[in-house]
């Protein structure tokens, strides 16, 4: 009869002491999601995989950013290829949609301006909005800055960038007062 | 004889620019269609009115600029009592009233030839950039498809207008467009938008001299009866001075295309 009134908060403690040192087991796995170490692109790379595979895929914007981070210390044209491949291989592990790794890559390597994507013409869509589409391309012109000549070391896809932006800025003023004017 | 030969030019000329755009309107096709033959035509009747205007004023400005010349020398500048430095005056003034007239009679062919440019510009513009692209195509068409060909396009635009006679401007826009079926459709986008915007701000400015035109030369007469110069005065014809002839130090700027012209082979299957 004793033994069964000691026995009972006995199991108690020793449940409660398991499931503490179970959830402390628990709190010993959680990701660091640390910084890549690593200041070469391929091997820092590597190091991101790893981290978003185990548990840091909230950190993408952080880890996409450090990337490019390290890619500028060591600027040339294959770098462009490195994070070409990292977002495919981010959108095959379903990280990413295919959408936002065309974004990620066409904002930092492509020439055009993804700011400048719609569906609908441009007397009806972009004339509406176009001090907020061109100020979205001035920021992404800057990224494409980075992208094109600091990690990618190519100078006259930022060049021609620059002049798509200016030509478009151009062309949107006469055809937005065309469409306005309806004579 | 050299009347002949110079009647002689145009004609040919349009002829052989005619066969030219034909044949390389065939080559390129489909294209936007930006400068349709009314455009090209209006274009080069504005250049015509404007060299007519700048013959007809250049006479009576090169007289002003000389008989402001004679004042200054003669120290009129603040002797406004001295019958001789009056005399000056009137006749400055006389010459200010003829170069207003000269204007008045001329700039209503000028505001109608570039208004038809602009008019037909816009609708061009509204129609093939407006209607019927999306911003993808139009980023497409200035970019010609030649995204990862980083090789510099020709610019075609004129940037910074001044320091060029005004019929000369006409003429470069003239030429450009007559020569533009040889460039691709992103030229000729840029092109059209520039030309616009430009009439646009030519056909303002018109509407607001031709208002002015009727207030100076009311102020004018008045200020014959004094024999005085006003600043205004030497104000407009520094001003018409520059709008007709440009500013002599003044050069026409084009863009210039971007150092080296690499092309990177690698593309990403990412890449829209």
């Amino acid at each position: 009869m004793n033994s069964r009134v000691i026995g009972k908060p006995l199991l108690a403690i020793i449940a409660m002491l398991s499931i503490s040192s179970f959830l402390a087991a628990c709190a010993s796995t959680t990701p660091t999601c640390g910084s890549p170490q690593s200041r070469n692109l391929s091997s820092a790379i590597d190091g991101v995989q790893t981290a978003l595979l185990n548990g840091c895929q909230a950190h993408f914007d952080r880890y996409y950013d450090e990337l490019l981070d390290v890619a500028e210390g060591d600027p040339k044209a294959e770098n462009k290829r490195e994070f070409s491949e990292f977002l495919v291989w981010s959108s095959d592990k379903g990280l990413l949609s295919t959408r936002q790794a065309e974004d990620y890559y066409n904002r930092y390597f492509n020439v055009k301006f993804m700011s400048m994507r719609g569906e609908y013409n441009n007397c009806s869509h972009t004339c509406p909005n176009k001090k907020k589409v061109l100020l979205d391309m001035e920021r992404e012109l800057g990224d494409k800055e980075r992208g094109l000549l600091k990690v990618n070391r190519d100078a006259d896809a930022y060049y021609r960038a620059d002049q798509l932006f200016q030509e478009v800025e151009l062309v949107l003023e006469a055809t937005c007062s065309a469409c306005a004017a309806g004579r | 004889m050299k009347i002949c030969a110079s009647r002689l030019i145009l004609p040919v000329s349009i002829v052989a620019f005619s066969l030219l755009s034909a044949q390389s309107s065939l080559a390129n096709s489909p294209t936007i269609r930006l400068f349709p033959t009314t455009v090209v035509e209006d274009l080069r009747q504005t250049g015509n009115v404007a060299r007519d205007m700048e013959t007809g004023l250049q006479e009576v400005i090169g007289r002003l600029d000389q008989q402001q010349g004679l004042y200054h020398e003669s120290k009129c500048d603040g002797a406004d009592n001295d019958p001789g430095c009056q005399r000056l005056a009137r006749q400055i003034g006389a010459t200010y009233l003829e170069m207003l007239t000269v204007m008045e009679e001329r700039l209503p062919d000028m505001e109608h030839t570039v208004n038809n440019t602009r008019n037909s510009l816009e609708k061009g513009l509204r129609n093939e950039l407006g209607k019927k692209m999306t911003p993808w195509k139009l980023q497409e068409t200035l970019i010609g498809g030649k995204a990862n060909e980083t090789k510099a396009t020709n610019a075609p635009t004129l940037r910074g207008r001044s320091g060029m006679r005004l019929s000369e401007r006409f003429n470069q826009y003239y030429k450009l467009v007559a020569t533009s079926g040889a460039k691709g459709d992103q030229s000729l986008a840029v092109l059209a938008s520039d030309i616009y915007l430009d009439m646009e701000e030519t056909s303002l400015l018109i509407q607001r001299t031709r208002q002015e035109i009727a207030r100076a030369t009311l102020m004018e007469q008045l200020n014959q009866s004094f024999g005085i110069i006003t600043p205004e005065m030497i104000e407009v014809v520094g001003g018409v001075k520059s709008i007709l002839f440009g500013d002599e130090e003044g050069q026409a700027l084009v863009a210039g295309p971007p150092p080296g012209s690499i092309e990177q082979a690698y593309r990403s299957p990412l890449e829209q």
